[in-house]
C-alpha cells in the first residue's frame, strides 16, 4: 500500500473519530444545563419537563438562595468569600459577591460564576466548581449536602486534590 | 439514543468501571484462564519444564516493565500528558459515552501505528522482540514485555490528547486496550464466526501475529479492531499452522537474557555497521535493513 493511502486513511479516521467526539460535545447541552440562549435551539429538549417542573417547585431546593460565606485558609488567600446564590432556570449558579480578609475588611467581588448546582434535591445535590489555579481555570464537579438550615459542605475531588468547604448562609 | 451517549458522566464511576475491567480481569479472567490453559497442556502432555520456566520469565520480564512504566506512567502522564492538555489541545471534551468510545477506538488506532512501529523500525523490535521471542503461546505471554515497550506508547497518545481528551481517560483506554489484547494470546480459542473475526481481533488473527512463518511476518497488528489492518494492508488470516517464536530463536529462558536480548542484538549490529548515519538508520530503518554494501546475515528476527 502505498504511504500517501496509509496517511490519508489515518487522517480520515482521526477526523471522524474525534470529529464525532466534538460535534457531539459541542451539540450537547453544557454540563447538562440548558442556557438560556439554548433554550430557542430546542436541540436538547429535557425529555422529563414535567418531573424538572415538579421539583423546581418543591421550596426545599429553594433553601440555597441567599448569601453564602466560606471561609479559606490557603497560601494563596486567607480571609473569606461571600457567594450569592441565585435560581436561573433549572440551576443555581452561585456569583461572588464580596471578599473578606482576616481583619475583616471587605471589598466587592466581580460577581464572577463559580457554582453551579446542577441537581438539589432539599439534602444533597451535584454540581459544577469553577476554580482558579495558576492563571488556569479548572471545571471540577462537586457535591453538595445540607447540613443544617444556615450550613451545607461542597466537597470535591479532582485527580486526588480534595477539599470540602464548609459555606455558611450570610 | 444522542441524548444518552451525551449524557455527562461522573469521573468516580468511570474510574470504577476501568477499575472492573482493566484491574479487577486479572482475578476474574485472566489467571483462571491460565489455570485453563495449564490443565490443557497437563492433558496434552506439553506441561514440561521449558514451559514453565518460560512463564516465570514471562512474569519477571512484566516485573520488570512495570516498574519501568510507573516510572513513566507517573512522568508522562502527571506530567507531559497534562502540560499537553493544558497547553496544546483542541476545546477539552466532557466526559460522557461518546467521549468514552471515540477514546477507545482512537486509543487502539493508536495502538496499532505504535504496534506497527514496533516491528518496522529497528529500536522499536529491539524491545518488542521481548514479547515474540518466546515458542509457546498463551496468555503469560501478553505479559512478556521489553524493557522500553511502554515509551513509544507515549508518543502515540499524546495526539489524542491533544485532540481534547483527558489524559486519565486516554490512559485507561490504553490500559483497556491492551487487557482485550491479553485475551488474545491462547490457543485453546479457534476460528470465530465470520463476523466477529472480520472486525475484531481474535485469537486467531494474533496467532498470526506471533508467527514466524514467513508470511505471517509484520502481520495484524491490531489491539481490539482488526479492520485497522484491512483497511491499511497489513491483514493476513490463520491458514498455515502456526510456528511461534523468532527467526534468530533466543534458546533461554534466563529472564534477564529474555529482557534484554533485543538491545544486546541491536548493539551487535551498530557494531558491525560501518559509519555514523548508518549506525543512525540502524535505530530508524525496519530491523531488517542493512546497509548495500554490506554482506550482513539478515538481522530481522521477526516473529
Amino acid at each position: 500500500m502505498k504511504n500517501s493511502t496509509l496517511v490519508f486513511r489515518s487522517l480520515a479516521i482521526l477526523i471522524i473519530l474525534a470529529g464525532t467526539a466534538h460535534l457531539v460535545s459541542y451539540a450537547s447541552p453544557k454540563h447538562g444545563i440548558i442556557q438560556d440562549s439554548e433554550v430557542s435551539a430546542d436541540a436538547y429538549s429535557n425529555p422529563k419537563p414535567s418531573q424538572e417542573k415538579t421539583s423546581n417547585e418543591v421550596p426545599e431546593t429553594d433553601y440555597l438562595e441567599g448569601n453564602w460565606k466560606v471561609n479559606y485558609s490557603t497560601e494563596a488567600f486567607k480571609g473569606a468569600v461571600v457567594y450569592s446564590i441565585k435560581k436561573e432556570g433549572e440551576a443555581f449558579h452561585a456569583y461572588t459577591y464580596q471578599y473578606q480578609d482576616e481583619q475583616g475588611n471587605s471589598e466587592e467581588a466581580d460577581g464572577a460564576k463559580t457554582l453551579t448546582i446542577k441537581s438539589f434535591d432539599g439534602t444533597t445535590g451535584k454540581g459544577m466548581y469553577t476554580m482558579k489555579y495558576e492563571q488556569e481555570e479548572y471545571e471540577i464537579d462537586c457535591v453538595i449536602k445540607r447540613v443544617d438550615d444556615n450550613t451545607f459542605t461542597l466537597s470535591y475531588d479532582y485527580y486526588g486534590y480534595s477539599d470540602v468547604e464548609t459555606w455558611k448562609r450570610q | 439514543m444522542l441524548e444518552l451517549l451525551s449524557k455527562k458522566l461522573d469521573w468516580v464511576d468511570v474510574q470504577y468501571w476501568f477499575h472492573i475491567v482493566n484491574d479487577l480481569s486479572l482475578f476474574y479472567i485472566i489467571l483462571p484462564f491460565f489455570t485453563l490453559e495449564l490443565i490443557r497442556y497437563a492433558y496434552l502432555k506439553r506441561l514440561n519444564k521449558d514451559l514453565i520456566l518460560d512463564t516465570i520469565a514471562n512474569g519477571i520480564t512484566f516485573g520488570a516493565f512495570f516498574v519501568i512504566e510507573i516510572i513513566l506512567g507517573l512522568l508522562a502522564v502527571t506530567k507531559i500528558y497534562f502540560w499537553i492538555y493544558q497547553n496544546f489541545s483542541l476545546p477539552h471534551l466532557e466526559l460522557n459515552w461518546i467521549t468514552i468510545i471515540t477514546c477507545i477506538l482512537l486509543a487502539d488506532f493508536a495502538y496499532y501505528w505504535e504496534h506497527r512501529m514496533m516491528h518496522r523500525v529497528g529500536i522499536g523490535w529491539a524491545t518488542h522482540t521481548v514479547h515474540h521471542s518466546s515458542t509457546h503461546f498463551n496468555i503469560s505471554v501478553a505479559y512478556r514485555f521489553g524493557p522500553m515497550d511502554g515509551i513509544s506508547a507515549i508518543l502515540f497518545s499524546l495526539p489524542i490528547v491533544m485532540l481534547g481528551f483527558d489524559p486519565l481517560l486516554v490512559l485507561l483506554s490504553e490500559i483497556f486496550v491492551l487487557t482485550f489484547q491479553a485475551l488474545l494470546h491462547t490457543e485453546i480459542i479457534g476460528k470465530l464466526t465470520k463476523p466477529v473475526e472480520f472486525i475484531f481481533n481474535t485469537p486467531s488473527h494474533h496467532r498470526v501475529h506471533h508467527g514466524s512463518n514467513r508470511q505471517y511476518w509484520d502481520k495484524n497488528y491490531a489491539g481490539i479492531l482488526i479492520i485497522w489492518d484491512r483497511m491499511l494492508g497489513t491483514f493476513e488470516p490463520e491458514e498455515e499452522e502456526v510456528r511461534y517464536g523468532i527467526s534468530e530463536p533466543l534458546q533461554s529462558n534466563n529472564p534477564i537474557k529474555v529482557f534484554l536480548h533485543g538491545i544486546f542484538r541491536l548493539f551487535r549490529k551498530l557494531k558491525k555497521v560501518d559509519g555514523f548515519k548508518n549506525k543512525l538508520l540502524v535505530f530508524i530503518k525496519p530491523p531488517d535493513w542493512m546497509p548495500q554494501n554490506q554482506d550482513m546475515v539478515n538481522a530481522k528476527s521477526n516473529g
